[in-house]
């Protein structure tokens, strides 16, 4: 689901890297925030080292095969981190192994990026809403990760589906978007699964990996809750 | 009598009939030889770029396209480009969003040959498999390394 160099015009190859530039400074100013914005940077290296590696990670879902990107993971653990550390990962793949692009790069990173900053946002709201008891936790989780590549994946599609060429069959090109876009559901329930997974797992050896990338307030909500 | 004259007016047909009829049964074969640019388009995954649309850019004019196609079932395309416009040809294959553009080099020699472009997309082709295991694990390394040095508090010595 990474797009490559040559597909997009030029123009809304600018765009994505004004987006990306958006975001990025926005988070960077978010860690900065931070009582100590060093903390968590070891955490945001290793599921760097995780987002690079699961785009290796293929399932087979005839005709096409799709792997997993993990934005919506990297969201829910990682919060504010999880930009930087998407756009450090895409640039990676990009230039290692020409997986993307680098013409590409900023709307590659919009598009992982700001769902991964929703789900982070989602699973967040957990404290608003009180659902901090362990099944409850899961099921946010869930919805998170699985928001994290269904969104990505929504627009993957409007993105290309907008700037297909005039010179290439439009309704062909549009028919082969949507059964790839169809073929990520699989991948969007497995990668809600496995949030849902590291979360529970985190909940019971180390839970306050999932609070301290909390908002202030909402970390406060969680000390009054006990 | 009117026997003789039929047979006179038939062999007077025959001998006007024109002399081209007299071979509409035979065959006229040329051949020329043309330099073919045959593609091979594969995801990274292995799979053919079945039904892929294929544009091609000829040398003068890298913004038309010169001609379109679509990809086999195998992901095989074969074009000619034309002899009359040597330089480099842009061939793009794409599905999906997914896609490579590849240049192509047309000499402007006489001599006819067949170039085979394997256009294999996401993937790093050039590289083994004992190459991309070494650049993925620098990568992998470089992480887990950044993280020890910020675990031991090394971050606030540096801050």
């Amino acid at each position: 689901m990474h797009i490559p160099d040559g597909i997009l015009p030029l123009a809304v190859c600018g765009a994505g890297y004004a987006t990306t530039a958006t975001l990025t400074w926005y988070s960077l100013r978010q860690i900065q925030r931070r009582p100590d914005p060093h903390a968590m940077v070891p955490r945001a290296a290793l599921l760097t080292a995780v987002f690079f590696v699961a785009s290796w990670i293929h399932i087979p879902l005839p005709p096409i095969s799709v792997h997993l990107i993990l934005n919506g993971l990297l969201g829910v653990i990682l919060g504010w981190y999880a930009m930087p550390a998407i756009l450090v990962g895409l640039f990676f793949q990009a230039v290692m192994f020409q997986h993307g692009g680098i013409t590409t790069l900023g709307v590659n990173a919009t598009l992982m990026g700001l769902p991964a900053l929703l789900a982070y946002g989602l699973f967040q709201l957990r404290f608003v809403l009180h659902l901090t008891g362990r099944f409850a936790t899961g099921a946010v989780a869930f919805v998170a990760g699985a928001l994290g590549l269904g969104l990505a994946v929504l627009l993957f599609y409007g993105v290309l589906v907008a700037t297909i060429p005039a010179n290439l069959d439009v309704a062909t090109e549009q028919a082969a978007l949507t059964l790839i876009a169809l073929a990520h559901i699989p991948v969007v329930i497995i990668e809600g699964i496995l949030t849902t997974l590291v979360v529970l797992f985190l909940l019971r050896v180390k839970p306050e990996l999932l609070t301290d990338n909390a908002p202030v307030g909402a970390t406060a909500l969680l000390s009054e809750q006990g | 009598m009117p026997m003789r004259l039929v047979l006179l007016a038939l062999w007077g047909a025959l001998l006007l009939m024109p002399a081209g009829a007299s071979y509409a049964h035979s065959v006229s074969v040329e051949h020329t030889l043309e330099t073919v640019i045959a593609l091979a388009a594969t995801y990274d995954s292995g799979e053919p770029m079945a039904g892929a649309q294929v544009t091609v850019y000829a040398p003068n004019d890298p913004t038309t396209a010169w001609h379109t196609g679509t990809c086999d079932e195998m992901g095989r395309y074969r074009f000619a480009p034309d002899p009359a416009l040597p330089g480099t040809w842009t061939i793009q294959v794409r599905q999906a969003g997914h896609g490579k553009t590849i240049y192509v080099e047309v000499g402007s020699s006489t001599t006819p040959a067949t170039s085979a472009a394997l256009v294999q997309v996401g993937s790093a082709a050039p590289y083994t498999l004992l190459q991309l295991i070494v650049m993925g694990g620098t990568v992998v390394w470089g992480c887990i390394g950044t993280a020890l040095f910020l675990r031991g508090g090394a971050a606030d010595a540096y801050s």
